[in-house]
């Protein structure tokens, strides 16, 4: 789980700066910017279960 | 596993061949600016040297090629010759509003379009050709243009297409 999912963002990662470089050179930097904000997004959303399992194990940590 | 990989390959050539699609759009308008072009021209070759009468004309010319395009002279020689009520310039005006959608063209070359046809068969032959002119230019511009868009979004779109599948992919994955 944990391997697959650092690559599958590193994938979104490498996409999403092709998809920007693309899209800076074809003189669209709004939509450029707004793909860069949406790979953000989308990795967030698919880290955030995890994010929110280490939160999970930080309350049990301190939790007597 | 054998599965997801027809799967990928599936999404990923299915939205490529979207973005293909795009890109042959992006090709076509410009190459339809032209043929309009030179129909006008044949159509100003009509009025000023054989004084055809426009139902003719429309007829000559679309019977002369077989594009896209011609199918806006074919309806408008028809609106002419089917239905007496309507004048040159409404049949005209109908019959790219009734083409326009089966062609690339957009919208602000529907608009030179129709603005030609207001004043089709409602002046002498100077007029005429003066108005076929003055159209023959304004839509050189416009390919002028339609090229320069051409040349930024057709690599663009066809490269868009596939990075967007293999996105779709990963995402999935």
């Amino acid at each position: 789980m944990g391997v697959d999912l650092i690559f599958k963002i590193a994938a979104i990662g490498i996409l999403v700066a092709i998809l920007h470089t693309l899209l800076d050179q074809s003189g669209r930097k709004e939509i450029a910017l707004m793909t860069s904000i949406i790979g953000l997004v989308v990795v967030l959303a698919v880290v955030a279960r995890e994010i929110f399992k280490l939160f999970e194990s930080i309350k049990t940590m301190f939790q007597f | 596993m054998l599965l997801k990989i027809i799967g990928s390959i599936l999404i990923i050539s299915a939205s490529g061949f979207i973005g293909f699609l795009y890109s042959k759009d992006c090709s076509a308008r410009p190459q339809q600016l032209r043929e309009i072009q030179s129909m006008l021209q044949m159509l100003e070759n009509e009025i000023s040297f054989l004084s055809t009468p426009l139902s003719e004309a429309f007829e000559r010319i679309y019977k002369s090629s077989n594009n896209s395009i011609s199918a806006i002279f074919k309806s408008a020689h028809e609106y002419l010759i089917d239905n007496l009520n309507y004048n040159a310039s409404e049949a005209w005006a109908l019959a790219v509003r009734d083409n326009i959608k089966k062609t690339s063209l957009k919208e602000e070359d529907e608009e030179i379009l129709v603005s030609f046809g207001k004043i089709l068969g409602s002046s002498d032959v100077e007029g005429q050709i003066g108005n076929i002119r003055l159209t023959v230019n304004q839509l050189k511009m416009q390919e002028h243009k339609a090229e320069e868009i051409r040349k930024k979004n057709e690599n663009m779109y066809r490269t868009l297409g596939v990075l967007g599948g293999i996105a779709i992919v990963i995402l999935l994955l």
